[in-house]
């Protein structure tokens, strides 16, 4: 018989406990937590985000599963659901698919469900959290981020469902890296701290990290901005001819943030031979940025993602150019909102860490910041998440927001999720202090 | 002399100066004491003491809010971050709440979420920096239904805060004529540029009768010459208090003509409002200086005033940014910087502004919608561990309370820290704008985003948008 040591005893015990107590507060078991939650993810959103990933559907047990308190964007946005007459028949099925390669030359990718996980970097995360991602991309055909920090080897065998960043740090970026991956994403912006490059903060930067980045243990790292390469759209296409000529059946992804000429970013992108441009907006996650970076610099995804899509319209490109929205999208709801106002698909990521228990304190900037094992490399918080346990929550996650994908698409009487793009005309403004349905 | 021994790079002296009184934790931890022993047994039994009391006696939480000599029997609320993991792990009997004492900081304005990002600030001038996203409410009125732009690409700074241009802050009080005009022998004719520069587009303003503690204006007056800004001081609190240096801006009233023999050295003098007389006293005692005039309305008069001499205006709103028609101050600043752009001699004048910019983030938005620089009061007070007694709004009846054992020295050092860390986030949000000076930032409304104009660009033609 082998005999555990303590600090197995130690991650059994807490995870024991951390797993009931997840289960316990989604339950309602308890009495809701005044200290949990914030305007944007109320204390409902987050235990209701822990029920789907307990149970893979949405919660019947009266917690709000849908929208937040912001007052603004997706939660004064509702949908005009038809009469039940007019709901499409439940033996048809909806299509929730969608393509990110729309030139018509290149390889071909379409994912299942019209999400895909956004960047989040080995030291942010765990290596831990990053597999339990990758797993639950491969077990539904879709994607995850690396995030800038560089590939480590453990998700090599998830490759066709990891997509590489090459952010301005260049932390990582080799060549058999960008030719590891279906998708290469450069990485001009991030909403939560648009303008500023990446911030990792001195604690987190361990020997594992730092080796990972080619960099220095325990020394901040802040990505310049923007890349040194790039001082013109000339040069982004150039960026962009470079990952095509080390990959040549790379599709190419623009991740830009939302400033007030966003639209004619995302034609820049476009022209510059991007498949997909990836929309951050201001309200999105971050392992850690300046207070004053995530609410002023930058517009909300909820209003960038209708400048874009009209002005890709206006010059007749709309059809050429996948869209993926991200920054603050919280639901299954806020899925479809984001594609009714324009989007093609989303990215999300801090619901995939509520998935796995997050609370969002906000310490996730601190070298040991998460007691959860979610954004540390902490040796031995990081135990706190076993791979296959994270997958199966993000997994059951994305279930229950296929579910729902499909009940909304059902009362709006589509087929597709792709008949729902630019659909404004689907939606309801109800203003502040109104319930969306 | 070489070029290292006169270049001169701005920089904030800061230092780290903790608390000098217990404010309230953030949060309350309660402890259920029998369901912590019976707990305790249960897993002594389970896990047996030895060699796996480690096991026994580990805590749910790393801030150690539970490592004091008797652990969770007595908690340490200080330490308490709010992860929750200790309720989540135990939530049959450990309880974390928000401290209403803690809540109750400031006022319904200066919110406790002001107050607890000044804290750090003014703790050692760092920027806060935290990780998750946002966490508030969408938008909002005033300040918070705006938002600054950002360059994805095309950008002068091309490396931010931390590369090798570095991103001048200077601010210009004052006046320069469009063009010179020199006669044949190269003398300057007619009007000479009269302004003065301060390193950062930041003033200090105490100049209302709610500030009253000597100490506390010491320690700003203090930290204004650490700084090298100005601060706006009361003739009187300058006499009592014996402040002296081109730092102090002495606010004069009607009828104080009889104090201006006893000012000298004054780089600018401010006036409470508009007296003929007085400025024409003003004018032949200190003719160099620079005068400045505190307004709260618009009107066609400023052009007069303008033409009288005086080319600085302080827009002078409430502690809460309200003007006394109701008006918030951004809206004020926006129709303020219109009418001069209007009359066509913007360029002509400075405008200031005080009451209601109370976060690092207001000052670039300020400057945007029209000021050159802002003079700050209620932070300071903040800064400095003061305490709003009730509602502080008015700049004549609000009443703060300092800390006991408030010096001068640690006030300084806690305002310097304050503007250090204002000064840096407005270094950040220029370089994601990609803008060199902050100069130019003034009045650059294109870099200015307003949720009304953004909502209706995107929910237009939703069904009940407008309504």
């Amino acid at each position: 018989m082998v005999t555990k040591t303590n600090e197995e005893l130690i991650v059994e015990k807490h995870v024991n406990l951390l797993h009931a107590g997840f289960k316990a507060r989604a339950e309602r078991e308890f009495e809701p937590s005044p200290a949990m939650g914030d305007f944007r993810w109320t204390e409902q959103l987050i235990l209701s985000t822990y029920y789907q990933a307990e149970h893979g559907r949405p919660p019947e047990n009266g917690l709000e599963y849908r929208v937040g308190r912001s007052e603004g964007g997706f939660d004064v946005l509702d949908f005009k659901f038809l009469d039940e007459a007019a709901w499409t028949p439940e033996d048809v099925d909806i299509d929730l698919s969608i393509p990110l390669n729309k030139r018509g030359v290149g390889r071909e990718i379409e994912i299942p469900i019209p999400i895909y996980g956004g960047g989040m970097s080995f030291g942010s995360i765990s290596e831990q959290v990053m597999v339990s991602r990758a797993r639950a991309a491969q077990e539904w055909g879709t994607f995850m981020s690396t995030g800038e920090g560089g590939y480590p080897l453990a998700l090599l065998p998830y490759k066709d469902h990891v997509i590489t960043q090459v952010a301005t740090g260049m932390f990582g970026v080799r060549e058999e890296t960008i030719r590891n991956a279906r998708i290469v994403e450069f990485k001009y912006a991030q909403g939560a701290k648009p303008g500023l490059g990446g911030h990792l903060l001195g604690d987190k930067s361990t020997a594992a990290v730092a080796a990972l980045r080619e960099s220095v243990p325990w020394v901040s790292l802040f990505s310049p901005f923007p890349f040194h390469s790039v001082y013109s759209v000339e040069d982004h296409r150039k960026h962009v001819d470079w990952i095509k000529m080390t990959n040549p059946e790379a599709l190419v992804s623009v991740k830009v943030s939302t400033p007030t000429d966003v639209d004619m970013v995302a034609v820049g992108s476009y022209y510059a031979g991007a498949n997909i441009v990836h929309l951050d907006g201001s309200y999105g996650g971050t392992g850690a940025a300046p207070e004053i970076a995530k609410k002023n610099i930058a517009m909300p995804i909820e209003f960038a993602v209708p400048k874009v899509h009209k002005y890709l319209e206006s010059e007749n490109i709309r059809d050429e150019i996948t869209v993926m929205a991200s920054g603050g999208v919280r639901t299954a709801y806020d899925v479809a909102k984001a594609i009714a106002l324009g989007a093609d698909g989303v990215v999300m990521g801090t619901a995939e860490l509520v998935s796995m228990g997050c609370t969002r304190c906000s310490n996730c900037e601190r070298g040991q910041g998460c007691t959860f094992g979610l954004t540390t490399t902490d040796p031995l918080l990081s135990q706190f998440i076993e791979p296959d346990w994270g997958a199966q929550r993000i997994s059951n996650l994305y279930a229950s927001y296929a579910l729902q994908l499909k009940d909304i698409l059902r009362k709006l009487g589509l087929k597709n999720i792709r008949e729902l793009r630019g659909r404004k005309d689907l939606l309801r403004y109800i203003g502040k202090g109104k319930s969306a349905s | 002399m070489t070029k290292k021994e006169t270049y001169h790079r701005y920089h904030i002296a800061t230092k780290p100066a903790p608390e000098i009184e217990k404010w309230p934790p953030r949060f309350n931890v309660t402890v259920g004491r029998v369901g912590l022993a019976k707990n305790l047994i249960k897993e002594i039994f389970h896990f047996g003491l030895g060699e796996r009391r480690e096991v026994v006696l580990s805590r749910p939480c790393i801030y150690g809010v539970f490592s004091g000599p008797v652990g969770g029997f007595a908690p340490r609320p200080q330490e308490c971050v709010g992860c929750l993991r200790c309720t989540t792990e135990y939530p049959d009997y450990v309880k974390v709440e928000p401290n209403p004492a803690r809540q109750q900081l400031g006022d319904s304005y200066f919110t406790f979420n002001h107050v607890n990002t000044i804290s750090v600030e003014s703790l050692d001038g760092s920027i806060p920096v935290k990780g998750a996203g946002y966490r508030g409410k969408f938008g909002g009125e005033g300040w918070d239904g705006m938002w600054t732009d950002m360059s994805e690409i095309v950008r002068p700074t091309r490396d931010g805060i931390h590369g090798r241009e570095s991103i001048s802050t200077i601010a210009d009080i004052g006046y320069s004529p469009a063009f010179l005009q020199f006669d044949t022998n190269g003398q300057v004719l007619g009007e000479t540029p009269n302004s003065l520069s301060i390193p950062l587009p930041m003033l200090f303003d105490l100049s209302a009768p709610a500030f009253k503690n000597n100490i506390f204006i010491k320690g700003a007056a203090k930290a204004a010459a650490e700084v090298g800004t100005l601060i706006i001081l009361p003739v009187d609190v300058i006499k009592r208090l014996g402040l002296t240096g081109e730092h102090i801006v002495p606010l004069l009233k009607k009828g104080d003509e009889s104090k201006l023999d006893s000012l000298v050295d004054f780089r600018l003098v401010t006036l409470s409002e508009w007296d003929a007389q007085l400025y024409a006293a003003i004018r032949q005692t200190l003719p160099d200086a620079l005068v400045s005039l505190q307004i709260n309305a618009v009107s066609d008069e400023l052009t007069e005033i303008v033409e009288a001499g005086i080319h600085v205006f302080q827009w002078v709103s409430s502690f809460h940014g309200r003007d006394p028609q109701g008006s918030f101050i951004l809206d004020s600043i926006r129709k303020l910087h219109t009418f001069f752009v209007e009359a066509g001699i913007r360029e002509e004048v400075t405008l200031l502004g005080s009451g209601g910019m109370i976060a690092a983030e207001h000052i670039p938005k300020a400057l945007l919608v029209g000021l050159d620089a802002v003079a700050l009061d209620t932070p300071l007070v903040v800064a400095v561990q003061g305490k709003f007694d009730g509602e502080c709004e008015s700049r004549e009846m609000s009443r703060f309370t300092f800390p006991q054992k408030l010096t001068a020295d640690w006030a300084a050092q806690r305002i310097i820290n304050l503007a250090a860390a204002w000064r840096d986030q407005l270094l950040e949000i220029s370089g994601a704008m990609g803008i060199r000076e902050t100069r130019r930032l003034r009045g650059e409304m294109g870099r200015a985003m307003f949720m009304a104009d953004l909502e209706a660009a995107a929910f237009e033609g939703i069904d009940g948008y407008g309504d």
